[in-house]
């Protein structure tokens, strides 16, 4: 019984050892570089225990970067997992001519990079020649500040997110759909269900298990993308008006040179982000639909 | 047999694993210089130059160079691992804040000595061909002790960029008054031009600094970048603060929404295509601009601020050079700083529009360039440095407070007083701190 042991322990050190040094090593290194203070480049640094921490709560920039990220968060999932459980459902339901051909339109922002699509819409947005004043325009609407309005910047970049997740979710939500037996939707055709009905209590009990995994991907995407779009469309302006949480942690360790203040924020996102996700999961949970 | 294959397989795989974990230690080699310097609109053939002919001079000696645009990540991960560059040109002000994290951290070599050594293959010594006064701001002595912890390289002044044949065009002449400058804005604004843009909030700095110079003159402009008690509720600093605000009457309206992000080009755009008149930038403007599309007839025009009284103050942003405290080979270093004020290594700077603080040397200037560098012949002050080292504050910056807010100015969703007042408290809290 030993050797098989041993065998198995040398087939997953590899890949275990990097877990431990790529995953585990850098993550426990955030929560202690957070109780320092520190420039992230010299070799002094200094102990300050919880301090960083406590600075936290009284930083009104890094409580408008939480609200514009939980702003984004509940937005982006709510508008996307409608958006995308539509089209999957439309595609995969309803007689549509060229269905392949809409399911490659609708997953081609995915595949475009983060500053691809800031080009677009800081294209789109653009205060005198975009396309959404020009719409504005064309119904008499005075032009909108789409990204130097601090009231709608927020708004703006969650539009992004949503045109650029929709294709994605739709995808995943689409595989599980197909999977579905035919048979349930015709013996419920022989009942007389209407489509909402059929949606509600045949496809979306069936595909939830799906549906909850992917509600971790919107928290952990959100948070990333988020950061990626707003580097490259607002830089966190107007005025830090649409600063987000990686933005406003990449500003402190780096431009503000407290590395060691960033890593505070870090560790409020990974908390953050872990609890939510343990709560999404935790209401989510449903005994699953056995065929 | 093949359990045995794949148990090797996975040695080598963990074996190979932690070898790359390797720490990279850095040469020791007192004949190689480690040279890192930040690839901007001049280019990095000009220092593969400067280090050919430094190599040249020093028989044995091998010139080790980074020239990269993204220098703070390439050295940043390096110096992370222990592994230091023995120079560094790149210059404060940057987004990764590189060299302003290490001056808050102390971790810059004495300079001083640099300044009276002879320059190599010269008889000269350095100071003797600096412009007086260029190592005697905060951007180079950052500290109280009195000691260059950071050398000075290629300036350029900063001031208000326009197009001269708009104005001829017009028959308006160049501001040199503020109570002149709007005036000019209520002419060109019945003419549907704006007297105003602006790249982003942060080209404010040269701007703020020259302003508040004018406003109380340089020792004031000293009291303020020391963070001086109370020295934000003067009325020379409020006086500073209300023309910024005034100042948003006359901002093209698109500014601020093209001010965030990659989309600043936009703005200076405008000045290009004559629907703003003055944007606030520096010389390398031109370059930035050079396969822009432009008005019929545009001609780039410089000037200094208007005066608010008399004096007229131009900000002159300056690069700088600097040794990290964890350099293995300072005294090559040194000598390769002492060296970039050669004759020789400020032809080649100057070859590709590089300019030095070096005696006489704006006599070799023409075109563009000799418009801009005579902005302190033609009657206005210079006013350099910058703000003075603090200790890192957790969340507070005064370039933030300072500067960044000047886009909530400009579309009113923030007052005079309310700014004012973050000012006062930004400035407080990092007087607290001060090296």
């Amino acid at each position: 019984m030993k050797k098989p042991r041993a065998f198995i322990f040398f087939c997953i050190a590899p890949a275990l050892l990097l877990f431990l040094v790529f995953m585990v090593y850098p993550t426990i290194s955030v929560f202690v570089m957070s109780l320092f203070k520190w420039g992230g480049y010299s070799t002094s640094r200094a102990f300050v225990g919880i301090d960083n921490f406590k600075a936290l709560l009284s930083d009104t920039r890094f409580i408008g970067s939480f609200k514009n990220t939980v702003i984004l968060l509940v937005l982006v999932t709510a508008f996307t997992l409608v958006a995308a459980l539509w089209c999957a459902n439309t595609l995969t339901r309803e007689n549509i001519k060229a269905k392949g051909l809409f399911r490659v339109i609708f997953y081609i922002p995915n595949i475009l990079s983060a500053v691809v699509i800031a080009a677009i819409f800081s294209a789109i947005y653009d205060p005198s020649s975009g396309l959404a004043n020009s719409f504005l325009s064309l119904m008499g609407i005075s032009p909108v500040m789409w990204l130097g309005n601090r009231d709608i910047v927020i708004f703006s970049i969650a539009i992004a997110m949503i045109w650029q997740a929709t294709g994605y979710y739709m995808v995943m939500y689409m595989s599980s759909m197909a999977a579905i037996p035919e048979s349930l939707y015709e013996a419920s055709d022989i009942e007389g269900a209407s489509r909402s009905s059929k949606f509600f209590k045949i496809t979306l009990p069936l595909i939830w298990t799906n549906l909850r995994t992917t509600l971790t991907f919107f928290i952990i995407s959100s948070i990333n993308i988020s950061f990626l779009l707003v580097r490259a469309m607002t830089g966190g302006g107007p005025d830090g008006a649409s600063e987000v949480f990686l933005s406003y942690m990449y500003d402190q360790a780096y431009t503000n040179s407290s590395y060691g203040y960033g890593m505070a924020i870090g560790v409020v996102i990974f908390v953050f982000s872990f609890t939510l996700s343990a709560i999404v999961n935790l209401i989510t949970k449903r005994e699953p639909v056995e065929l | 047999m093949k359990k045995f294959i794949a148990l090797m397989l996975c040695t080598v795989l963990c074996v190979s694993s932690l070898a790359s974990c390797r720490r990279n230690e850095s040469s020791n080699d007192p004949n190689t210089l480690k040279v890192a310097v930040l690839e901007s609109a001049y280019g990095s053939e000009m220092w593969e130059k400067i280090c050919d002919e430094f190599e040249k001079l020093n028989g044995g000696m091998t010139v080790e160079l980074t020239a990269e645009k993204n220098l703070e990540d390439v050295i940043g991960a390096q110096m992370k691992g222990g592994d230091y560059p023995d120079v560094v040109h790149l210059a404060t002000g940057r987004e990764a804040a590189l060299t302003e994290t290490l001056i808050k951290d102390e971790a810059l070599t004495d300079l001083t000595e640099v300044f009276e050594m002879t320059i190599p293959g010269e008889d000269t010594k350095v100071s003797d061909k600096l412009i007086p006064g260029f190592t005697d701001t905060l951007a180079t002595n950052p500290y109280k002790d009195k000691k260059t912890y950071l050398a000075p390289m290629f300036y350029s002044p900063c001031g208000l960029f326009y197009d001269a044949d708009l104005l001829e065009d017009n028959g308006w002449k160049v501001p040199e008054s503020w109570d002149e400058m709007w005036e000019l804005g209520d002419e060109a604004k019945k003419k549907g031009i704006y007297l105003f843009t602006y790249p982003t909030a942060g080209y404010f700095d040269a701007f703020i600094y020259a302003l508040l110079a004018e406003s109380g003159g340089i020792d004031f402009y000293n009291d303020v970048m020391n963070y001086k008690e109370a020295v934000w509720d003067t009325p020379e600093a409020t006086r500073v603060l209300n023309i910024i605000k005034r100042l948003a009457d006359y901002t093209e309206p698109t500014t601020v929404a093209n001010s965030t992000g990659d989309n600043y080009l936009k703005n200076q755009q405008l000045v290009l295509d004559g629907k703003a008149i003055f944007m606030p930038n520096g010389t390398w403007v031109v370059g930035e601009m050079e396969d822009a599309p432009r008005r019929e007839g545009f001609r780039w025009g410089f000037t200094a601020l208007p005066a608010i009284e008399e004096d007229r103050y131009s900000f002159t942003f300056f690069e700088q050079c600097w040794i990290p405290k964890e350099a293995k080979n300072k005294t090559a270093a040194k000598e390769f700083i002492a060296f970039l004020y050669s004759d020789k290594a400020a032809e080649i700077f100057a070859s590709y529009g590089a300019v030095q603080p070096i005696s006489d040397i704006t006599d070799s200037l023409d075109g563009d360039n000799k418009l801009f560098y005579s902005v302190y012949e033609d009657g206005a002050k210079a006013v350099m440095g910058g703000f003075a080292a603090t200790e890192a504050v957790a969340g507070v910056s005064i370039y933030d407070t300072l500067f960044e807010s000047i886009n909530s100015i400009m579309t009113g969703d923030k007052t005079v007083d309310t700014w004012k007042n973050e000012i006062i408290a930004a400035s407080d809290k990092l007087r607290d701190n001060l090296k």
